[in-house]
């Protein structure tokens, strides 16, 4: 929903800027009460060849900036619900990760995870299960002019099809010249074909928003607003499947990191702490965040190209 | 259902004994009539009537109609309104006398009549207490944002009224949130009071006659909301001739015209307003994407009265005012509210006076983005409501006024009929309809024990049926503070109750006169409130919907005792208050983290239920009369929560607790042209919610709170001051017309007010990790405005 809003007061503001309703922001540097470092558990492992990696450390001041401390000395293990077990090794200090000769990876569709992590005499798991993801059928690309407060140029929008049936989560996730999208206003999430579950819009094509949310919106180093894509550009679109507690927590994340100031912060909701689904000696606890999830992923990719009026 | 039979016996049981002791004033004699402006034939709102022989008197009610029962005898009858010549009148009662009264502006006669008009002492010897009253003139004189007065934005200056901060919508009652004030315009409840967000409210202050906020005390006449009565009057019209006033400012156009029907019988106003900043920007925007964006919003008022006989009146007033704000031709949104009242005025004798209120309201928004018919998606929502309000007045004797009547509003409430196009696939979604009805019936008695002692006691029975055709949700129960999920749900049919409320809201108020220029006042409500405001950002919204009680959300319900000091200086010159309250609220409704609000069949699963309380001290100190007054407001106050599931389980500061809140409001009438006004607001900085440490996941750096704090540090300060400056055309005797140029600095200290703080990560370039935070405020800059009204 929080894009929703965002949708909806983005063109508030560029509209209420005529009539010069204003806002102005100052950077602020408070002082924060240092507190306990917590466990951060960042394990999304999914479908595409390659290394799968978990990523263990250690929570750090909010303005902190330094790298935050690794976790060494782990054990890590997934198992999945035919009784096998996939170990990760510590490749680099609380990197950890696991990767078959072939390169190809162990997550497959509809097979349920348990990550387990053994760290100083407790026990850390969590549940996850890889779900469907929908195919790509195709990315174009258009050439427009400047409208409403985006700039003039290349715009792409991928489409596919969300599965009939309530209750399909995604990320999806774009890449422009192999960069990843990572904004936190380019986090680009569907429950079904559009925002929320309340919007019950299932087995749709996704909603225009979704389709575009594949534009990353930069400036130069004058402030001018750039084009999303300029010809010979390459974008890789991925649709990451997630469980549905996945998706709430990324929509938390959106929620909490993508703040824009301004005369939006009159519809803020106020800052909360995201969910976990990692337990401690199996149980809820304050003392771990970070999540787990497992993905299936469908992707595409394209070179942009010049295209003429 | 039982105990409601029982409730019910008791009420009927109680009514009668009231009425019997009519029996020992049988051979008492009733003075009785209206008591009006002399320049309009606007019915005056409180104005006093004092009968010498008895030092007793009472106060005309809000359609102008006072009554007073006495024995045969000659008296002496003072009837006095605050800012107008008060008359004496000899009357010898030897048979009902029908006394109706004009009384003429004291401004308009002689310069000097201003200065030495003797002020009324009503503050002290009437028996309300927690309640401000704002006449129009008062609002015009207080300097504004872009010079156009504002009746929400002045309430704000008044003890115990807060907002979240500039721009918000809404107002904050004694530690009340914006969805517990019951805004009533000629008694049809206005949902959304402002315009643009918070900058303007939704009342044209040209069509509006008397403001009162009821913030404690609440007589048991209203009921509904938790925390305050806004209750607003529109004009009537001019009876006696056709006039015409408005105004040309920087961002509205205001023209209101009235004129009688039949002179002295019946009469209308009707009063518009626009704002015109996007035609005056279409220059500047023709060239840009923005071309055909429109943002602008209008409202129009209009009543009409008239006096069937004597004995009867009827009136008829209704609102519409719009929001509209299109990015281009097909795509936008726009937000309103519509109301229409109907009453009907019936003097049954000259001691029961009734009026019958039959209403209309409707609060309502829409948006709709992409118009290219491949993919669109449109929204609609609106909170419907009809009512029916019968209420009597009983004026027993000098030392006895009861009131009693009932209420019931019928709700339907459409959080969401939308439709959406997908890449040329069409879908819709229409959540359920949700009915309740609401009802009431309430008596109250207003009794003089002794010269020194005035009590009013009464009892409000209300209800609420949460009604089919709907389905019902059971919820499952996971550990508080997180979202609930529907494990059954059962059909209703149309209008079957599937959740039924009751409760008993007692009212009391008592007053001890110490002398003429000091007294006690106390009092206590409880009050239910069974509609909710769902919002759960800093400030209310266009979008926010409001959701009736269910099977999963219980009523709120609030009680607050409250007692004041109050005491006149120099022949009532200054008047000055002192009061304390407190408030407990339960079942407040808050929301889970990462609420999904706006379009959610399970919205019952993300609320939660939790405690409230609110506290403080009120101190207000005015100076009614001369050439240079105004007034003093000092609250300090906390407003506080407890909501399983949020700050650790521990009570936190609400957003808009405030511990110490100043306003000083002075106006200085220099000469017959020119008069100034200035206004200064300071307050304690609000709460905001603030990280300690951050987690980094998937590269994303999200802020978080070790001990899940809720609202913990407080932002700066805000301070405000404000100026203006009003000339008159210079006065010649006979003219009609009359205008004035308005000069007005708002925020002359150009300070930027901090409203919120928010945290991000730099966003200079991709992957950054490097964490900020900055703080908000929205108006940085001095905003000066001129605006021309003309009167004639």
């Amino acid at each position: 929903m929080k894009r929703f809003f965002n949708i909806v007061f983005y063109h508030f503001i560029l509209v209420s800027s005529i009539i010069s309703i204003q806002s102005c922001e100052t950077e602020i540097e408070p002082e924060l009460a240092a507190l306990e470092p917590l466990i951060t558990v960042d394990a999304w492992l999914n479908s595409m060849s390659g290394e799968q990696v978990i990523h263990l450390a250690k929570t750090t001041a909010y303005f902190d900036s330094s790298e935050q401390p690794k976790i060494s000395g782990a054990s890590v293990s997934v198992s999945d619900n035919a009784g096998n077990t996939f170990v990760f090794d510590e490749a680099e200090p609380g990197k950890y990760t696991w990767a078959r000769a072939d390169s190809s990876s162990f997550i497959t569709l509809n097979t349920s995870y348990n990550l387990e992590i053994v760290y100083e005499g407790d026990l850390y798991t969590a549940v996850s299960e890889a779900r469907r993801s929908p195919v790509i059928d195709s990315i174009m690309v258009e050439r427009r002019e400047e409208e409403l407060g985006q700039p003039e140029g290349y715009y792409a929008q991928f489409f596919a099809k969300d599965f009939e049936g309530e209750g399909d989560t995604y990320w999806i996730r774009t890449y422009k010249n192999d960069e990843f999208l990572s904004k936190p206003s380019e986090i680009n999430i569907a429950y079904d074909a559009a925002f929320s579950a309340g919007g019950n819009f299932d087995g749709f094509t996704f909603i225009n928003p979704i389709r575009e949310g594949v534009n990353p919106f930069d400036e130069d180093e004058n402030e001018e607003d750039l084009s999303p894509y300029v010809p010979g550009d390459r974008i890789r679109v991925e649709i990451w499947s997630t469980t549905e507690e996945a998706f709430y927590f990324l929509s938390d994340v959106a929620n909490l990191t993508n703040r824009e100031g301004g005369i939006q912060a009159l519809f803020e909701s106020p800052i909360y702490n995201t969910t976990t689904n990692v337990l401690v000696n199996n149980e809820e606890s304050d003392k771990v965040v970070g999540f787990f999830n497992t993905s299936m992923v469908e992707s595409m990719e394209k070179v942009i190209e010049e295209i003429t009026e | 259902m039982k105990v409601s039979v029982k409730l019910l016996q008791i009420f009927l049981f109680i009514s009668p004994l009231f009425f019997s002791s009519t029996a020992y004033c049988q051979g008492k004699l009733t003075i009785s009539g209206y008591i009006k402006d002399q320049g309009s034939g606007e019915t005056l709102i409180g104005a006093t009537v004092y009968v010498e022989e008895i030092e007793n008197g009472t106060v005309s009610n809000v359609y102008g109609f006072y009554s007073i029962s006495l024995d045969p005898g000659e008296y002496t009858v003072n009837y006095r309104y605050v800012g107008y010549e008060s008359q004496v009148k000899k009357i010898v009662l030897n048979e009902n006398t029908k006394v109706d009264i004009e009384l003429g502006e004291a401004g308009e006669q002689l310069e000097e009549v201003v200065v030495t008009a003797e002020a009324e002492n009503a503050n002290v010897t009437s028996l309300e207490m927690s309640v401000n009253k704002l006449d129009i003139k008062t609002i015009q004189q207080i300097p504004s944002l872009l010079g156009e007065a504002d009746l929400i934005r002045s309430i704000q200056l008044l003890p115990g009224v807060s907002t979240a901060g500039e721009g918000a919508s809404g107002f904050n009652v004694r530690g009340g949130g914006v969805g517990q004030n019951l805004v009533l315009l000629d008694e049809a409840p206005v949902y959304n009071s402002s315009h643009l967000l918070g900058f303007f409210s939704v009342f044209n202050p040209d069509a509006v006659k008397d403001v009162k906020l009821i913030k404690g005390g609440i007589p048991a006449q209203y009921g509904g909301r938790l925390s305050s009565i806004l209750d607003v009057r529109m004009k009537e019209g001019n009876m006696k001739k056709f006039s015409a006033s408005g105004g040309v400012g920087t961002i509205f156009s205001r023209l209101t015209l009235e004129a009688p029907i039949v002179k002295n019988k019946g009469s209308f106003i009707l009063a518009g307003r626009r704002s015109y900043a996007d035609i005056l920007a279409r220059p500047f925007t023709a060239s840009t994407s923005f071309s055909d964006a429109a943002l602008y919003f209008y409202d129009v008022t209009l009543k009409s009265n008239y006096n069937i006989d004597e004995k009867n009146r009827i009136f008829l007033s209704g609102y519409f005012g719009r929001d509209v704000f299109n990015f281009d031709e097909g795509q936008g949104f726009s937000w309103g509210n519509t109301t229409t009242t109907l009453r009907w005025n019936h003097l049954f004798n000259e001691r029961l006076f009734s009026n019958l209120t039959v209403f209309y309201s409707d609060y309502d928004y829409a948006l709709k983005f992409g118009d290219d018919g491949e993919d669109e998606f449109s929204w609609d929502s609106r909170i419907i409501n009809y009512s029916i309000k019968p209420e009597f007045t009983y004026y027993l004797n000098p030392n006895n006024e009861l009131t009693f009547g009932g209420q019931a509003i019928f709700y339907d409430f459409k959080p969401a009929e939308t439709s959406a196009i997908s890449d040329g696939e069409v879908g819709s979604i229409t959540l359920d309809d949700k009915y309740g009805l609401e009802s009431a019936l309430y008596i109250a008695n207003q009794q003089t024990l002794s010269p020194k002692l005035t009590l009013q006691y009464g009892l409000r029975l209300s209800m609420f049926n949460y009604l089919g055709s709907s389905t019902a949700y059971e919820f499952d129960n996971p550990e508080r503070g997180e979202r609930r999920n529907p494990i059954s749900s059962q059909e209703f049919g149309g209008l079957e109750t599937i959740e039924r409320y009751m409760n008993l809201e007692p009212r009391f108020n008592v007053k001890y006169q110490l002398n003429d220029n000091e007294s006690i006042k106390a009092s206590y409500n409880r009050m239910a409130q069974y509609i909710h405001l769902i919002s759960n950002t800093t400030a209310s919204n266009p979008l926010d919907v409001w959701t009736p009680s269910t099977n999963n959300i219980a009523p709120q319900k609030a009680d607050q005792i409250a007692l004041g000091y109050f005491r006149n200086f120099k022949k009532n010159q200054y008047e000055a208050s002192v009061e304390v309250y407190y408030k407990k609220i339960h079942d407040l409704v808050d929301y889970i983290d990462g609420a999904d609000l706006l379009i959610n069949e399970f919205l019952e699963g993300d609320l939660l239920a939790g405690e409230g309380r609110a506290y403080g001290a009120e101190f207000y100190l005015k100076k009614n009369t001369g050439k240079f007054n105004g007034w003093i407001s000092y609250t300090l106050a906390r407003s506080e929560r407890l909501v399983e599931g949020i700050n650790n389980n521990e009570w936190y500061a609400s957003r808009f607790d405030q511990l110490h809140n100043l306003s000083v409001v002075a106006f200085y009438e220099l000469n017959e042209r020119w008069t100034f006004s200035g206004n200064f607001a300071y307050n304690t900085g609000t709460p905001n919610t603030f990280p300690n440490s951050r987690i980094e996941v998937q590269g994303y750096v999200i802020p978080h709170s070790n001990n899940e704090a809720r609202n913990n540090v407080r932002i700066p300060d805000y301070y405000r001051l404000d100026f203006s400056a009003t000339l008159y055309r210079k006065k010649k005797p006979n003219r009609k017309n009359d205008s004035n140029w308005v000069f007005s600095i708002y925020n002359v200290l150009n300070r930027e007010n901090p409203f919120s703080n928010y945290f991000t990560v730099s966003d200079e370039f991709r992957n950054s990790r490097e964490t900020q935070a900055f703080q908000v405020a929205i108006f940085g800059s001095i905003i000066p405005a001129v605006s021309y009204n003309f009167k004639f």
